[in-house]
């Protein structure tokens, strides 16, 4: 115990807690990879893949804050998650997503150190918002993306749709499911904080 | 270790014989092929994007996988213009999802051929080479080497659940959802921790925190290989934009 104390006493990032954040970001990754399974590859539901990552990946984020609740933790899991899912070849506008979402997130868990639960799943929903970058640059301009896929005669017809049963209202709805299975994701690794781990001895009980 | 090496002229064996490529230029060549699918201007340039990708997989020697790469593109690219002779919303909601796997599909078959043909040694020296900080490089380099201990992990609660008639089904986690939960997460962070304390203390035994530049075994370099795909990926991508 008085070696991670010193270790936490330290400013900065140690090598401890770089190999955390390392191991937290696979545990992260893997269940992120379940989260999206069942959706990205429907056609129907593959627009709805962040509920996915938002409901299983909560208690995974909240315990690796709780294990290193120093700055840059969030930002380096944003950055690395980019960099995993550019090289595996997805679009960029989730690698972006993840990158400025978890810039935003580690903002806001820094307001209050990242020792306030509450706030940690507050950062946890910005978070989650990231993979839905895809879905910003289709609502974004619906035209461009099908359009490498029209022919001439294809398109207008395609516009006609879109404009007539346009899907607007989904982006928001995709936003605001994300954050809402985000919170409740949160919920339970917070119960499953404070149950478990706290007492093992694994997170720092505060005083 | 590895100036000496070279100053000895000691034969190195990097593993490499023929067509290979630095970790760096293939992180170029991706780049490039995410910029060439998401400015794709036809579909016919995509096809060409993803023969050309399927020729770089031969000559990486991952033939079996180019080729069933390449006809799956062939089946999502007749369902592509099946699907455009489809009307209405249904069209849209076609649209909508092809777009991505035409976004996603050649990046995604040509980092499946990088991934498999680079080494984590070669990625790190690479990492290393070009000064990326120690912040990323770490982070990752552990986490390459602990997602296939995660599914080992995965495969020992599974069987310490169903010794205590609990499994990770929809089924159970429908019935009893807490227990199930927690028999999921608990183990596999308690695990996960442990982990990251036994990992911190092996890799500064083995000297990560030396501040001196990284040697390594693995020599990384640039080639008349590299110059070649990257003019390949590159003129492609300034055809697709003409």
């Amino acid at each position: 115990m008085a070696i991670q104390s010193s270790y936490l006493d330290k400013k900065g990032l140690t090598v401890k807690d770089l190999v955390t954040i390392g191991i937290f970001t696979a545990l992260f990754f893997v269940f992120e990879l379940i989260g999206s399974l069942p959706f990205a590859p429907n056609p129907a539901l593959t627009f709805y893949q962040p509920f996915g990552i938002a409901l299983l990946c909560g208690p995974v984020f909240l315990l690796m804050v709780a294990k290193v609740p120093k700055r840059g933790t969030i930002a380096i899991l944003g950055i690395i998650n980019g960099i995993v899912w550019f090289a595996l070849g997805m679009h960029w506008g989730m690698d972006l997503g993840y990158i400025i979402m978890g810039i935003a997130a580690e903002i806001v868990a820094g307001i209050k150190g990242y020792k306030n639960i509450k706030w940690n799943i507050a950062a946890y929903a910005l978070f989650c918002l990231g993979p839905a970058g895809v879905f910003v640059a289709y609502f974004f301009d619906p035209l461009v993306w099908a359009k490498t896929m029209l022919e001439k005669g294809t398109a207008q017809e395609y516009i006609d749709t879109m404009t007539a049963n346009a899907p607007t209202g989904m982006l928001p709805a995709i936003l605001l499911g994300t954050i809402v299975i985000a919170v409740i994701s949160g919920l339970v690794g917070k119960k499953l904080l404070k149950k478990q781990f706290e007492r093992a001895g694994i997170t720092e009980t505060r005083s | 270790m590895s100036r000496e090496r070279r100053r000895l002229r000691m034969p190195v064996d990097t593993g490499r014989t023929g067509f290979w490529i630095d970790p760096r230029t293939k992180m170029v060549i991706l780049l490039l092929c995410v910029l060439s699918a998401a400015m794709a201007p036809s579909l016919h340039y995509e096809v060409l994007l993803v023969l050309l990708i399927t020729c770089f997989g031969i000559a990486c020697r991952k033939v079996r996988y180019s080729i069933i790469g390449a006809l799956a593109y062939a089946a999502v690219y007749f369902l592509t213009i099946a699907a455009l002779k489809t009307h209405g919303s249904v069209q849209v909601m076609l649209a909508a999802f092809l777009g991505l796997v035409h976004k996603v599909y050649p990046c995604g078959i040509l980092s499946g051929i990088l991934i498999s043909t680079t080494k984590v040694g070669e990625f790190l020296s690479a990492m290393n080479r070009s000064h990326v900080s120690q912040k990323i490089v770490i982070p990752v380099a552990v986490m390459m080497r602990y997602i296939p201990t995660v599914r080992e992990d995965w495969h020992f609660i599974k069987d310490a659940m169903k010794m205590r008639d609990i499994s990770p089904s929809l089924k159970s986690f429908l019935t009893h959802p807490g227990m199930t939960v927690e028999c999921i997460y608990v183990p596999l962070m308690m695990a996960a921790s442990k982990t990251a304390d036994e990992l911190t203390v092996a890799s500064v035994t083995r000297g990560i925190e030396n501040p001196k530049p990284r040697t390594s075994n693995v020599q990384i370099g640039f080639g008349v290989w590299d110059v070649v795909v990257t003019a390949c990926f590159l003129a492609l991508f300034l055809a697709g934009q003409l």
